[in-house]
């Protein structure tokens, strides 16, 4: 690895306790991301973007699920774009999901700011491709 | 030269007369009753076809050869008619040379001379006349038929009066058996309320605009049948292109829209379970996918860590991942299992020996949230159901009220029935945390929706009792109100 890397926290936004530790492990294993946020719904990632006690330690890229409870992907979206302006920061937002429901590969397809959709279990390599993308700001887009 | 002077022929004009008589195919007999001579005109061989002579001219060949067997009665009839009150006229049909049987109408005048009783006759060929007037009538019948078959009458406005003339045909479908003569406010009374403004709007557009119509509207007939009818009205212009009549059908078309209505309820309904076994698919593959997943995930890392801890925790979630399949695999089961019972035969079920045993099963929890449970099913006490289907039903409501209980405060539970009509209601009241309905009510009876961060919360209960409620042909409801609690109202048949 080069040691001129810069530091990466990625912020996951899933109810799913096992993806989420299974996630933090393989970053961990595979030297991907240096921190990892983890949100159980989308009000709770809305909420700790939004406190400025966290603006030093916003996640450099979200990865979110879209069936969850309380708020789900879709309105943590909608809830991310009217807050995103004020985050001094620009997150790229990944959508990782089980569903193969079209209608969501559509959605996410239509709204710019969703960078990529990808399908459960999630695919190590391209992981790492994303965290390679990020050390050099250009967003990895491989399914659009 | 004059044919007649003081109202009398004179022998020279009458010879005339004969020949023109003649000349136009009138026959004229004669026939003394008394010595049964008979005479015929030449014009009589004539209009049959024949020369003056070519057959006998006899009582007995005109009546046995001539004559339609059929048609003998009416001639019999018309001719020995008593003498008073003008001649007599009767159709009868005649043997010709070339044509063969041919309409004439016979005149007779009956005299007494010094020979005795004479009966003079005319007769004259109406043969075309008659065809046409029997076609006529055929086409008037035939129309009638076609009405009566198909429910379809015709009318009509004569705007400079707004008088209305209806077909029969009109007034059998108001089951009017008289024709009375009815205003247009008073044939619009027909309709029902809904659809007389409508009515009353179309008939001015035409008038007015010559603007035509096709309607279908409910209407209720004078024996207080209410039936779907097809109203369509076409204006009739004149040169100036105002409207002078307004002429339409009318249609019973009650049987149709029936169908109509039927048809697309079902299409409806099969719409509807279309959507939800869709949505059952992708969730149920959404499932599956997310477990499978997590499970090669934890293979994959279990094999990749080196540490005896890590393979711990790994192999924890394995087993979580190893429930969570069979659970959602029981879950399956259950929904597959709603189908199969639906086939099962309805029972007569006790509303309060069902939700006991319910709230028996239950009786841990009920003790544990300290639950204060009221029911009253005095309003309807039993009901033909699949029992298993209702213990499912209180089961999963009863089970929603104490997981959902508001943490500030015991749960109270209200549980009755109603009836209103044939239909049968049950409601369940709580006092808990409430949904909030303008987000998720749409989802709430949805697979695998969840609202509240609760580690027991499925998104099941609610899909299921849903699905068995529709199963039976009812339908179930919730208002709520977060912080409140919240009602379900479910028809059950």
């Amino acid at each position: 690895m080069n040691t001129e890397n810069k530091i990466v926290t990625a912020g996951i936004v899933d109810d799913d306790d096992i993806f989420t530790y299974g996630f933090k492990k393989s970053a961990a294993i595979k030297n991907l991301f240096n921190k990892v946020l983890n949100f159980g719904d989308g009000r709770e990632a809305i909420e700790y973007l939004k406190d400025p006690r966290n603006t030093n330690h916003l996640p450099d890229v979200l990865f979110v699920d879209i069936n969850m409870p309380v708020m789900n992907g879709w309105e943590f979206i909608d809830a991310f774009q009217k807050i995103q302006s004020q985050l001094g920061k620009n997150i790229p937002v990944y959508i990782i999901s089980s569903s193969i429901d079209l209608e969501d590969v559509k959605r996410a397809k239509n709204n710019t700011l969703i960078v990529d959709y990808l399908l459960k279990p999630i695919d190590k390599l391209y992981l790492k491709d994303i965290y390679d993308s990020l050390q050099n700001q250009t967003y990895m887009r491989r399914y659009n | 030269m004059s044919f007649s002077e003081d109202h009398k022929f004179s022998g020279e004009s009458i010879a005339h007369f004969a020949r023109i008589i003649d000349s136009i195919h009138l026959g004229i007999w004669e026939y003394n009753t008394d010595t049964r001579q008979v005479k015929w005109s030449s014009g009589f061989y004539t209009a049959l076809g024949y020369a003056p002579g070519e057959i006998e001219c006899s009582y007995n060949y005109f009546f046995e050869h001539l004559l339609y067997y059929h048609d003998k009665p009416a001639f019999l009839k018309a001719t020995y008619h008593p003498r008073h009150g003008g001649s007599p006229v009767a159709h009868i049909r005649l043997l010709t040379k070339q044509h063969g049987y041919q309409w004439f109408e016979s005149t007779t005048q009956k005299h007494d001379t010094n020979d005795g009783p004479v009966i003079y006759g005319v007769l004259a060929n109406i043969n075309t006349l008659k065809i046409n007037e029997i076609k006529a009538a055929e086409n008037e019948f035939r129309c009638a038929e076609i009405g009566r078959i198909a429910k379809i009458g015709s009318w009509e406005i004569e705007t400079a009066t707004m008088k209305l003339v209806l077909t029969q045909e009109v007034y059998d479908i108001f089951e009017l058996s008289s024709q009375v003569k009815m205003t247009i406010e008073e044939a619009i009374s027909f309709f029902e309320p809904q659809f007389r403004p409508v009515m009353t709007n179309a008939i001015e557009q035409a008038v007015k605009f010559c603007k035509p119509y096709e309607l279908e509207v409910l209407f209720r007939t004078a024996r207080n049948n209410v039936i779907w009818v097809r109203a369509k009205g076409v204006p009739v212009l004149d040169s100036y292109g105002r409207c002078t009549t307004i002429r339409g059908v009318f249609q019973d078309i009650d049987s149709i829209k029936k169908k109509g209505i039927t048809l697309q309820s079902s299409i409806n309904l099969l719409d509807d379970q279309n959507k939800r076994l869709q949505n059952f698919a992708y969730i149920v593959s959404h499932n599956l996918r997310s477990h499978a997943g997590n499970l090669k995930f934890m293979v994959n890392l279990f094999e990749e860590s080196n540490l005896d801890g890590d393979r711990t925790e790994v192999f924890s979630h394995i087993k979580t991942i190893s429930e969570s399949l069979s659970s959602t695999v029981g879950h399956l089961d259950e929904i597959v299992k709603i189908q199969s019972e639906i086939s099962n035969e309805r029972k007569v079920v006790s509303f309060d020996t069902i939700f006991n045993n319910v709230a028996s099963a239950l009786r841990t929890n009920i003790v544990s949230t300290g639950a204060k449970i009221h029911t009253d099913f005095s309003a309807c006490p039993q009901i033909d159901y699949i029992p298993a289907y209702m213990e499912s039903i209180f089961q999963n409501l009863l089970t929603n009220s104490l997981k959902y209980k508001h943490p500030d405060r015991e749960p109270v539970i209200n549980c009755s029935t109603q009836k209103a009509g044939n239909e049968v209601y049950l409601l369940f009241e709580d006092n808990g945390v409430g949904i909030d309905m303008p987000r998720y009510g749409d989802q709430l009876f949805g697979m695998y929706k969840t609202f509240h961060r609760n580690s027991d919360s499925k998104g099941i209960g609610l899909f299921i009792t849903r699905n068995q409620v529709e199963a039976l042909g009812g339908s179930i409801q919730v208002d709520s109100t977060v912080n409140v609690g919240t009602k379900f109202t479910v028809r059950l048949v």
